[in-house]
Formats: structure tokens, C-alpha cells, sequence
């Protein structure tokens, strides 16, 4: 069907490039003025990385901040609809939440229309494609450089370029246009106009994915007479609800919260619209009154268009500003979130394609999910020793739960994994090499230690797995001293996975650091060799050689989930986190510092 | 911003400074290390108020953890 769709379009515009040069030159000026905005895009992109997240933290705390936020990076960016991506895109990952993103949506409104009154005042006053020229030259000698924030620059002064030259050509095209037809015998006068030119407007910024090309693309038009002041108007109302489907198409691949968000901007620029639609005759009367207010001749209609669109967007914050929190209630209504059956498959709870559009918000997201994946790795983890996950994170003492716990706790750890591991571990692999792939310069640092966690937790689960059977055979036996030697592994992992659990709970870096070398140092009661017990049991025949070996196993098993589980500790909690981890490492206690601790102290005891 | 930070920023963007990043580490384990040494007397606090045997065994250990580390960071920031 959009094969067809698609065709038929260019067989339509070129029968109509054919009959008409003027109406290629306006086509190939909205070409060049989408592929500026894409290329304006482009270039702010390079800069988004962790910029946008440290001024989205300080600007996050008040309605009036998120406002302001959005008006900032949409006067930046000159595309509301890319802030709209980036407001989901965070959204989803979870940096802020959705009356926060409603905020950010309201001041992309009010950010747009700093384009359209620089279009209004300037780029239809002078000659816009003088300026254009050098722009694509000094555009494109940046895009050359290695630097990436040059390169961003280029791209930003390139997109600037194409977008300068794109009005041209409108321009000129509009302006060629009125000499051979005039497009105004096609007005429509009264609602039915109104009506029929609003949602002409929304179509055509639809299909173009731009409010600022199709509200130059009117400007044009109306600065060279060939469409009414009214109708005009009517467009503006279009393209301004036309425009929230750039953020709709966006959240369809985000989670419930950039769904809600998605929605919310519809709902906000849509039911303003809708309202302004009945009040067209009395907006261009009030616009006529305030014009020379600002300064705006009574002639302008151009300008007059700028501020009735200023108008509109403000009509919107200050309808919807006071109801933010109404309506992130009544969106949480309507996208109510699932219950979870414990025993239910399990899937990604943050993972989805709009993350992936920044640096920032595929960490963010990574990491959650990994944090995620490691809860059912400790869920099946504890199972597999025949304690549950809320005994780990209780605050009894290991001893009162060897005790509350002693008979086995039969389950399947294969359909567990099956359940609850393999279809989260497989997703955050694939999110990981895609991010690793898009964002290959940060990389190394942030998305390959997430990656090798989540392999850490795998290997971490085969190895409880392994040691389960006989966990399982030994605390059920007769012979007390095996019981015991059993009940000895299964207390030295509780206290490991309550001391990750610690690690997993703290934003502390000192905690962290303290915490790792502490596993180092439980790590030593793994040493089979050291395990003098063992030696005497055997010596004493007070277990079978058979008990032996698998207590050799188990124990070495028991080394292999706890060992696995620190390196996934290390890796999320020191290599991911760049901020601060050269320093995180250069503190945690190596093997030798580590040993030196357990002499100084068993050197202690024995004297 | 002012004038000399606008020149500063306009450097860096070019790459025309190189940021130091021996001080910056230096700098990072330095807050670091006074993280720990607080972290160390809250612990010798609750050290003097415990009295679970097992508890305390545990919050020397870490004690004697802190010690290790504090005397690693003073060394790396000495060098």
C-alpha cells in the first residue's frame, strides 16, 4: 500500500513538474528547506550528548523551569518536533517524568514560534539566499573535521544554509507563481473555509513531518498574494495540530509514559486548535488590534501571521499550564499499568526503539534494564541455595534463615530462566550492540561494561544452576556434618548477595567502593584449599568421598556465582559509571591489599 | 558567560587546550578519599553503639577496609 502510495505520488508530482516550473521550484524549496531542518537535526545531535542531560537536571524541578527548558532547545533547534522525540526519548528512559515532559512540550510551542517571527521579519525581507551560500560553504569545511562538536556546528550551519536557500526558492517560486495564476480565486470564505483550510494545514504538515516548512511554506504564499489572510490563518490552526504527529509516530515505539506524553501534546495543541477554530473572525480583529502595539504595520500580513501564531501557542500554556497535573492523572487512567504475575513471562521494562535515539537515555536505559534482569538473577539465584529473595533483603540473621529455611526448595531453574532471564538478557544484548554501533565513540566506555554484566549474571545463574542438585540432596541428608558444610556455602552467598543488594541500593560512590573490596574479601571464604574443615572431614571419614567431591564442586560453583556477581557489580557500578571511575578503581582493594587484610587479622587471632 | 570564558569555551571547542587529566583524576580521588575518611568515623560511631557480635565483626571489618583504602588514596594524591 505505501509502495503504491508512494508511486502515485511521484508520478503525480512529475506530471505536475511538467505542466508547471514554478510549482518545482516551491516543491524543490520545501525539499531543500525539510532537508536544512533534517540536516539542523543532524548537527544538534552532536551536541546533545550529556549536555542536555546536566541542563535537563538543573532545569527539572519547577513547571515554569520545563517551560522555559523547552522554549530554550526549541529556539535552539528550531524543531519542535525534535524536542517532542527527546521529551519521549527521556521519558522512556526514565530521567523525567511526564509532567515534567508536558512542561518541556508546552515550551517547544512557544520556542517555535521564534523561526516563524525570524521568517516573518527577515527571511522574507531580504535576500535570505545571499546568506545562504556562505553558510553551506563554512557548513560543509566543518563537517570535515574530526572533532565531533565541529562537525555538529557544520551540520548546524549547513542545515541553517539549506534552510535559508529552501525559502528562496519558495520565495521565488511563490513570486513567479502570481504572474501566470492567481491561487486566491481558491479561497473559502466563512467556517467551511475555515474548517477546509485548517485541515489542510494538518495534512500537509503531516506529510511533510514540519510545522516551520509548512508555516513558510504559508508565509511564502501569503507574502506573494496568493492565499487569503484568513485562510492563512486557518492553515496555522492546521499545521499546528498537524504537527503533534511527529511526536505520535515517535512514541510508538516508546514505552506507556512516551505514549502518554505523545498524547498530551496532541490533546494540548488539538483541543487549542479546535477552540481557536470557532474564534477565527474575532482572533484577526484582535490581532489587528494589538499589531501596532508591537510595532506591526496593519499592512504586514506576514508579521500579523507570526503573532496570531504567538498567539496561538501562548493560548496554549496558559489553557493547559494549570492543568498539567490533571492531565498527567487523567493520561495515567487511560494507560493503566499492567498487574505482574510473579510467575508470569517476563519481559524489558524499559527497553524500546525511542531510547536509543540519544547517548544519554540508551545508558539510562541499559543500565535499568540490567538492574532489572539482575533482580530475577538474585530472585533465582537465592531459590537455587532454597532461600527466597525477600530473606535476602530482610534484616534477620543469616543463622534465623538457615533456620527458618532448612528443609530444600524444589524449583525449576531452567524454566525459570526460560520464564524470566532469557528474553530480557537476549533484549539488552541487542539494545547494547545497537548502541555500541550508534554511538561508537562512548562505546567502550559505558555501553561494553553494561554488556559484560548482563553476561556476568548469565554465567552467574549456570553456575548456581550447577549447584543446585546436590543443595538440594545434601540439605535433606542424614549425615549432619555434609548438612552443615552445605548450609556454610549457602551463608556465605546470603551475605554476598546482601551486600550486592547494598551496592545495587546506594547512589554513594564511597559505599560502592567500600562495599566491592568487602566482597574481595568474602570472596576468600571460597579457598578451597584453605578450607581446613574440609580436610578434616575427609581425614576423619565423616563424609563419603562422593559428599567431598561434590562439596569441592559445589564450593568452587559457589566461588564461580560469587565471583561472577562482583565483576557484574564492578562493571555497572564502576567501569559504566564514567563520571567517576578511574577513581572508584584506583580505591577498590586489589588481590595483594586484600590478602594483607586477611593475614594481618588471622595473624591477630592465632596470637 | 564572559569574555574569558567565552574565549576559554571557543578553545576547547577547537582543541586548542588539552584538558589535564592527571589533576582531574587526582582531584576526583581526593573527594573521594574524604568521602571514605567520613564514612570511616560514622562507622566508629556505630561501632561504639552496636552490640550484635556478628554486626560488629562486620563494621570492623569494613573499618579495617576504610584504613587500607584511606592509606591507598593518601599515597595516589601524594605521588
Amino acid at each position: 500500500m505505501k509502495r503504491w502510495l508512494l508511486f502515485g505520488a511521484i508520478l503525480l508530482l512529475s506530471y505536475t513538474f511538467f505542466q508547471s516550473k514554478n510549482l518545482l521550484l516551491i516543491a524543490a524549496g520545501v525539499a531543500i528547506f525539510l532537508f536544512g531542518m533534517k540536516n539542523l537535526e543532524e548537527g544538534f545531535r552532536f551536541f546533545i550528548g550529556g549536555m542536555l542531560d546536566r541542563f535537563l537536571k538543573k532545569m527539572s524541578d519547577t513547571l515554569y523551569k520545563n517551560i522555559l527548558f523547552g522554549t530554550i532547545i526549541t529556539t535552539l533547534m528550531q524543531s519542535s518536533g525534535l524536542v517532542a522525540v527527546i521529551a519521549i526519548s527521556f521519558i522512556s528512559a526514565g530521567l523525567i517524568g511526564l509532567a515534567q515532559g508536558i512542561g518541556i512540550i508546552l515550551g517547544a510551542n512557544i520556542g517555535t514560534t521564534t523561526g516563524i517571527w525570524l521568517i516573518a521579519g527577515l527571511g522574507l525581507k531580504i535576500n535570505i539566499a545571499t546568506y545562504a551560500l556562505p553558510m553551506l560553504v563554512f557548513g560543509m569545511l566543518f563537517i570535515f573535521q574530526e572533532s565531533k562538536r565541529l562537525k555538529g556546528i557544520g551540520y548546524a550551519l549547513a542545515g541553517l544554509g539549506f534552510s535559508f536557500l529552501g525559502i528562496a526558492y519558495m520565495k521565488d517560486g511563490f513570486d513567479a507563481f502570481k504572474e501566470t495564476i492567481d491561487l486566491t480565486q481558491y479561497a473559502a470564505d466563512g467556517y467551511t473555509g475555515i474548517v477546509l483550510f485548517a485541515l489542510i494545514g494538518a495534512g500537509m504538515t503531516v506529510v511533510m513531518q514540519s510545522s516551520h516548512a509548512s508555516l513558510v511554506l504559508i508565509l511564502t504564499a501569503l507574502s506573494a498574494s496568493q492565499i487569503t489572510y484568513e485562510n492563512a490563518v486557518a492553515l496555522t490552526i492546521g499545521a499546528n495540530i498537524g504537527t503533534t504527529v511527529t511526536a505520535v509516530l515517535g512514541a510508538l515505539g516508546a514505552g506507556d509514559d512516551g505514549k502518554k506524553l505523545a498524547t498530551a501534546h496532541f490533546l494540548i495543541n488539538t483541543l487549542t486548535g479546535l477552540l481557536l477554530v470557532g474564534f477565527v473572525p474575532q482572533s484577526i480583529r484582535l490581532i489587528d488590534l494589538s499589531a501596532p502595539l508591537f510595532g506591526i504595520s496593519t499592512y504586514d500580513e506576514t508579521l500579523k501571521l507570526a503573532l496570531y501564531h504567538t498567539y496561538f501557542n501562548f493560548t496554549c500554556v496558559l489553557l493547559f499550564a494549570p492543568l498539567v497535573q490533571g492531565l498527567v492523572r487523567l493520561l495515567d487512567h487511560f494507560f493503566k499499568q499492567k498487574a505482574t504475575d510473579e510467575n508470569a513471562r517476563d519481559d524489558v521494562l524499559f527497553i524500546n526503539d525511542v531510547a536509543l535515539d540519544f547517548p544519554d537515555t540508551a545508558y539510562e536505559t541499559l543500565f535499568k534494564e540490567t538492574k532489572h534482569l539482575y533482580n530475577n538473577v538474585c530472585d533465582i539465584i537465592a531459590q537455587g541455595i532454597s532461600v527466597t529473595k525477600e530473606d535476602i533483603s530482610s534484616g534477620m540473621a543469616i543463622d534465623d534463615i538457615l533456620t527458618h529455611r532448612k528443609d530444600p526448595l524444589y524449583v525449576n531453574m531452567d524454566a525459570y530462566y526460560e520464564r524470566r532471564i532469557k528474553e530480557i538478557y537476549g533484549k539488552i544484548i541487542t539494545f547494547a550492540i545497537m548502541a555500541q554501533g550508534k554511538f561508537s565513540d562512548i562505546s567502550e566506555r559505558q555501553f561494553i561494561p553494561i554488556k559484560n554484566a548482563t553476561i556476568g549474571m548469565v554465567e552467574a545463574f549456570k553456575a548456581s544452576k550447577h549447584m543446585q542438585k546436590n543443595m538440594l540432596r545434601y540439605l535433606e541428608s542424614d549425615n549432619e556434618y555434609i548438612q552443615s558444610e552445605y548450609n556454610h556455602i549457602r551463608k556465605n552467598l546470603i551475605k554476598y548477595l546482601r551486600t550486592l543488594q547494598m551496592i545495587f541500593n546506594t547512589a554513594e560512590d564511597d559505599v560502592i567502593v567500600l562495599l566491592l573490596s568487602k566482597l574481595k574479601l568474602d570472596a576468600q571464604n571460597y579457598d578451597i584449599a584453605a578450607n581446613k574443615s574440609l580436610d578434616n572431614l575427609i581425614r576423619t571419614n565423616k563424609i563419603t568421598y562422593t559428599m567431598a567431591t561434590s562439596l569441592m564442586n559445589d564450593t568452587n560453583y559457589a566461588y564461580t556465582v560469587a565471583s561472577e556477581l562482583f565483576k557484574v557489580a564492578h562493571a555497572l557500578f564502576v567501569h559504566a559509571n564514567t563520571e567517576s571511575s578511574e577513581s572508584k578503581e584506583a580505591l577498590i582493594l586489589n588481590e595483594n591489599e586484600v590478602n594483607d587484610l586477611t593475614h594481618a587479622s588471622s595473624q591477630r587471632s592465632s596470637s | 558567560m564572559n569574555g574569558f570564558k567565552l574565549i576559554q569555551t571557543i578553545k576547547e571547542l577547537f582543541g586548542f587546550i588539552p584538558q589535564n587529566a592527571e589533576s582531574t583524576q587526582k582531584k576526583s580521588i581526593k573527594e573521594l578519599l574524604r568521602k571514605l575518611k567520613f564514612r570511616r568515623i560514622l562507622l566508629k560511631q556505630e561501632l561504639k553503639n552496636e552490640t550484635d557480635l556478628l554486626k560488629r565483626e562486620s563494621i570492623r571489618d569494613s573499618i579495617k577496609i576504610l584504613k587500607k583504602q584511606i592509606k591507598k588514596g593518601k599515597d595516589l594524591v601524594d605521588d
